[in-house]
């Protein structure tokens, strides 16, 4: 007798002995299977209810539980199975905190590929309605730092402040935060891609362009690492953006 | 054919001013040569594509409400945009802004605030491969071809969000689950929502055969993750590049400059481990309309491509 979505119920409460006599009757193996009942009294109402009031997740209600969301992820199919999309909508609409807690390392994985969002029959947006969960439990501090969450800030933030992004900043500054020691020059405080101590693979993709000889390419992609391309008459604009931000609680 | 209008505003976002400059390049080859006009979207702003969603709501109505007023300023009402995830990120503004009087009303208030002309109408957002296929199409194209890409085997990598939502971008006939009536349903140049052929269908015409791709054609590269969850995107970039190599594909044609960026990143890195079948380049498909347009290989900016898709083209005649 197979366990549906074995993967939500931890190995501990699972009872299962391989040769077991009761009463003269062998009940070895898949027979007496028993799955230990648990009691869970910490429901917390809040956190749906916070969750329902924001407009990009107030979809959450109309889910009915029919799992098409995670037949179609990928992080779920090809990645870890312990990423559940529908189950997580099940957990955060019960306020079941600490079983939320105790999928933090694979919560924040979702790669925004929306196939949830698009699949789904009863008009949830799925996606939105996920990231508004991990949002909120990291608002109320339920939750550590997680990777995407430090990439997402600091893509924000270089959005908010020039209005424009520019990959080359964000790739080296990227790995900059992880720790590698980008070599910067001394007057502009600019990274400078060919040498330092950046992976090998950087390495080499950067040098791509100078071994070609595209010597515009390099010359564009080096003015706008000198000079971060902006959004003109931004500062008025950028305050109001701030603002926002704060009245929703998002710049912490 | 002919319903989204000749001449629209073009947004091109960050990526095609940078390290995407070969996407932009080609796109206005191809627009000119088909006898279509991009409006530049003068001082336009980030879009927050994939990342500053999940920071912050009103945040990113706001970046895109910013977009769509300026475009609206300068006198239209269709947005097209070359990238994936700008696309989404103006659809998306544009499904909120019309099912929720809330945010419209905010977002009004706060753009005036800014310092920006409020919206008096929220103007429709296309992906630049919709508007090809519809204002030229497959018979211009073809018509247009002087150097057919004969021979040349191409897998066509959509990517997640062209079709996808359908939400957001409308590719679905009824409401799927949401109160009906609120917001126009299918769009009617909307591409099939799971199997989409509106890149088959001018590459062909152009002259090269496509190859079977499903269902790695919309699969996702890593998206917002491929720098920041890097094991998930290389294994997803592994199954994109092994199925269009085992299919027989020469090249890989894509139309977003994040997956494009991803797929060449993380072919590089595959290819340093030594994973087997992985040495596909990939080239926007833009490149490869000039190319069959008769523009040449430094035309089409073919040396930005890192992951080098000249040697192939070479062996086949086409560059």
């Amino acid at each position: 007798m197979a366990i549906h979505e074995r993967s939500l119920v931890e190995p501990e409460r699972i009872l299962r002995k391989e040769r077991l006599v009761v009463d003269g009757v062998d009940i070895s193996g898949d027979w007496n299977l028993i799955i230990l009942p648990r009691v869970i009294n910490d429901y917390d109402l809040d956190f749906a209810q916070e969750i329902i009031n924001s407009p990009d997740g107030k979809t959450i209600n109309q889910c009915y539980q029919c799992s098409y969301c995670t037949a179609s992820c990928p992080v779920h199919n090809y990645w870890d199975e312990r990423y559940n999309p529908r189950h997580f909508i099940y957990l955060a609409r019960l306020g079941m905190i600490d079983e939320l807690q105790k999928r933090a390392d694979v919560m924040w994985r979702c790669v925004s590929c929306h196939k949830c969002t698009h699949r789904c029959p009863k008009g949830v947006l799925v996606e939105e309605v996920l990231k508004v969960i991990l949002r909120t439990m990291a608002k109320k501090g339920l939750i550590d730092e997680y990777p995407s969450k430090k990439f997402d800030r600091f893509f924000t933030e270089s959005v908010i402040e020039y209005g424009r992004i520019e990959d080359g900043e964000l790739l080296f500054g990227w790995i900059e935060k992880q720790g590698y020691k980008v070599f910067k020059d001394p007057i502009l405080k600019k990274p400078i891609p060919f040498i330092g101590e950046t992976p090998e693979w950087l390495k080499q993709l950067t040098m791509k362009p100078l071994k070609s000889m595209n010597i515009d390419f390099l010359v564009l992609n080096a003015k706008h690492m000198l000079f971060h391309p902006k959004t003109k008459n931004w500062s008025r604009f950028k305050q109001v953006l701030r603002k926002v931000m704060q009245e929703e609680g998002a710049l912490h | 054919m002919g319903v989204i209008g000749k001449r629209v505003a073009y947004y091109p976002g960050c990526s095609l001013e940078g390290a995407a400059r070969s996407y932009d390049v080609s796109t206005r080859i191809v627009a000119r040569e088909l006898g279509l006009e991009l409006d530049y979207l003068e001082d336009y702003n980030c879009c927050g594509a994939m990342e500053s969603k999940n920071v912050t709501f009103m945040g990113t109505m706001l970046l895109n409400a910013r977009n769509m007023s300026l475009a609206r300023k300068q006198g239209h009402n269709v947005i097209v945009a070359p990238c994936n995830g700008c696309s989404f990120s103006l659809q998306r503004a544009e499904y909120f802004l019309e099912t929720d009087r809330a945010v419209f009303d905010k977002v009004n208030a706060l753009l005036r605030e800014g310092g920006v002309d409020s919206l008096d109408q929220i103007p429709q957002t296309y992906h630049i491969l919709e508007w090809f296929y519809h204002e030229a199409g497959p018979q211009k194209v073809k018509e247009k071809t002087k150097k057919p890409l004969r021979g040349l085997k191409v897998a066509n990598y959509y990517g997640c969000l062209y079709t996808r939502p359908h939400f957001y971008a409308r590719t679905y006939a009824h409401a799927g689950g949401q109160e009906e009536g609120v917001r126009p349903r299918r769009r009617e140049t909307a591409d099939d929502d799971e199997h989409p052929y509106y890149m088959n269908a001018l590459l062909e015409a152009a002259g090269a055969t496509s190859v079977e791709f499903e269902p790695m054609h919309t699969q996702c590269c890593g998206g917002p993750h491929s720098l920041s969850d890097e094991m998930v995107s290389e294994k997803f970039v592994m199954m994109i590049l092994q199925t269009a190599k085992r299919n027989g594909a020469d090249i890989i044609a894509t139309e977003c400059p994040l997956c494009h960026a991803s797929l060449e990143m993380y072919r590089h890195r595959l290819m340093m481990k030594g994973v087997p079948d992985v040495d596909v380049p990939a080239a926007y498909f833009t490149q490869l309309l000039g190319l069959a347009f008769g523009y040449s290989a430094n035309d089409v900016k073919l040396k930005d491509n890192l992951s080098d898709p000249i040697p192939v083209l070479k062996r086949l005649g086409l560059a």
